[in-house]
């Protein structure tokens, strides 16, 4: 059946509308970096302009730290990304092969648990780090980071083994595999790309997380978002320029990463919530 | 299925421990802390119901229920609408499908703190471009920095932007997912547009609908970092929502217990909440199956 005309404008406009609200944001404060400081207070936004590369040199020269946090952020990114995927595809693999009353009561706790708000626990663990000494370093952050996706991450490998038949784990220990070989020859391969939908998750998550990192980093393991927003709260006069330079390079790692991935991302997010 | 050995109970053991260690002894902990007066370096002392008590006589306490009520049920009823109505459109086939979706996708990559400078900037009262144009049609200003409500409409704005990918996946992928033969059917049958969604896609979609809200109400219970980098709950304290009541509670007053306190309410009411659409969810999940 053929559509009438106004029925398909109708249906570009909403497009139109929900890339301008998701995206519009996003590609200003980009092109706003490039911009030189007058033309962002400009009004309408300019579009044309001489990109300049100013704000990125303020950046590097007055606010050498920033790089120093962006690397903070990708290193425990990642040590939080492989902790939770190694946690998650083990208890993923218990979850969806054995049954008994233990394995019910881990997986009931482990969603339960979930509901618990982060606030509630930098209480008691705040001076629980500062008396181990382990405050301000990555290891804090890499596991508060991961046990907050770990979960999530296991229920989400759950479903992808859940969809590996059993046959070939019986024809595996057949033919003499140990447990160990099935999970790292057999289970890991075919559930990769549930890894992944689970390494997006936490990654995205690590890297942009802010409560955390403002509460257990001072110095050495501060991330990139802390620093954004110090330059936010600046008491001299917020530099915008500054400003959206150290945002762009903040987000457009993530936001490719995000791209790149997104059809492990789009799947996860279904894989935890249709079949689940 | 096999039974499980202790292998098997090793390959459970590091999820387990990071969750025990951090999340399940930490809020017992918490738990104990709530009936205690204790400050830095002080003792904690045991005061019974004293701090539950406190919060129950502190407007301070019941404003920052009020305002995260209002907020979350905005944000995740708000992130719904948009999601349903904008699945409804791209079932039906959108030209460049793939670039649309990366589109829609790219605020789940961007952190809290970045959205917060996004939106600040176009509502900056002298610099902004969405404040000026709203000036310029002659509208009220949007005074989000001294109007308690227009804080608090600003900050369910900037979550839903965050948010809307999460819900608009779900609820797209559930709808792809119910089958065209049933359209069709309905179509010979006579049936129009809005009995065809109300028989067809809302009942395919509601198992995921309601696994997606749940979710997304307990995230967002936890709001803090919007509301902190935009208001810090001022004006005179009228926009804090509970985490950041607590925050301030145990770390800007120093009053651990009561900050405990406001931690285990908060608890509570997750479970509540989430009790309330697991019930729901096996009801509804038991009739879609039959």
């Amino acid at each position: 059946m053929r559509e009438r005309w106004p029925q398909r404008l109708l249906r570009a406009l909403v497009v139109l509308l929900v890339v301008a609200w998701s995206g519009g944001p996003v590609a200003l404060i980009v092109l706003s970096s490039f911009k030189p400081t007058p033309e962002i207070f400009s009004f309408p936004p300019s579009v044309v302009f001489e990109p300049t590369l100013e704000h990125y040199r303020t950046l590097v020269e007055k606010w050498p730290d920033f790089f120093a946090t962006l690397a903070n952020s990708a290193i425990i990114a990642v040590l939080a990304t492989l902790l939770t995927v190694a946690a998650s595809v083990l208890a993923g693999y218990v979850y969806s092969r054995y049954r008994g009353t233990a394995i019910a009561a881990s997986a009931l706790f482990m969603v339960a648990i979930r509901l618990l708000p982060p606030i509630v626990i930098i209480l008691p663990l705040f001076p629980a780090t500062s008396l181990l000494g382990v405050n301000d370093t990555y290891a804090v952050l890499v596991m508060l980071y991961a046990t907050f996706f770990v979960s999530i991450g296991s229920m989400v490998l759950k479903t992808y083994i859940d969809g590996i038949p059993t046959e070939l784990d019986e024809a595996a220990r057949i033919d003499g595999a140990g447990e160990l070989q099935i999970l790292l020859r057999l289970i890991m391969p075919l559930a990769a790309p549930g890894m992944v939908a689970a390494a997006v998750f936490v990654f995205v998550y690590s890297w942009n997380e802010y409560l955390f990192a403002f509460v257990f980093t001072t110095t050495e393991a501060k991330t990139a978002p802390i620093v954004i927003s110090e330059m936010m709260g600046s008491l001299t006069g917020v530099d915008w320029g500054l400003l959206f330079a150290a945002a762009t390079t903040q987000l457009v790692p993530v936001t490719l990463f995000v791209i790149a991935l997104q059809r492990f991302l789009v799947a996860g997010l279904t894989a935890g919530s249709v079949k689940g | 299925m096999r039974r499980f050995g202790l292998p098997q109970l090793l390959m459970l053991a590091p999820a387990q421990l990071l969750l025990v260690a951090f999340i399940a002894i930490p809020s017992v902990y918490v738990f104990w802390l709530s009936f205690t007066e204790s400050s830095y370096g002080k003792e904690a002392v045991f005061v019974g119901l004293a701090n539950y008590a406190g919060i129950w006589e502190d407007d301070a306490f019941w404003r920052a229920l009020r305002n995260t009520l209002l907020v979350i049920n905005v944000i995740v009823y708000g992130e719904l609408l948009l999601s349903l109505a904008l699945a409804a459109v791209f079932v039906q086939g959108i030209p460049f499908r793939g670039l649309v979706l990366a589109i829609i996708l790219m605020p789940y990559a961007i952190s809290e703190v970045v959205a917060v400078v996004m939106w600040k900037y176009m509502l900056d009262p002298n610099i902004g471009s969405i404040a000026r144009a709203l000036a310029a049609l002659g509208l009220p200003d949007f005074a989000w920095a001294t109007n308690p409500t227009h804080g608090l409409v600003l900050v369910c704005i900037i979550s839903i932007w965050l948010h809307l990918p999460f819900t608009f996946i779900i609820v797209y992928a559930a709808m792809l997912a119910v089958p065209k033969e049933l359209y069709e059917a309905a179509k010979i049958d006579g049936a129009n547009g809005w009995q065809r969604f109300r028989h067809i896609t809302v009942p395919g979609i509601l198992g995921a609908v309601l696994v997606a809200l749940i979710f997304r109400y307990i995230l967002s219970f936890r709001l803090f970092s919007e509301v902190w980098l935009l208001t810090a709950g001022g004006p005179a304290r009228q926009t804090e929502v509970l985490a950041v009541y607590l925050y301030k509670q145990a770390f800007t007053y120093a009053n651990f217990g009561m900050g405990a306190a406001t931690g285990w309410i908060m608890v509570v009411i997750s479970g509540l909440v989430a009790a309330v659409y697991v019930v729901l969810l096996q009801r509804k999940g038991f009739r879609r199956d039959a």
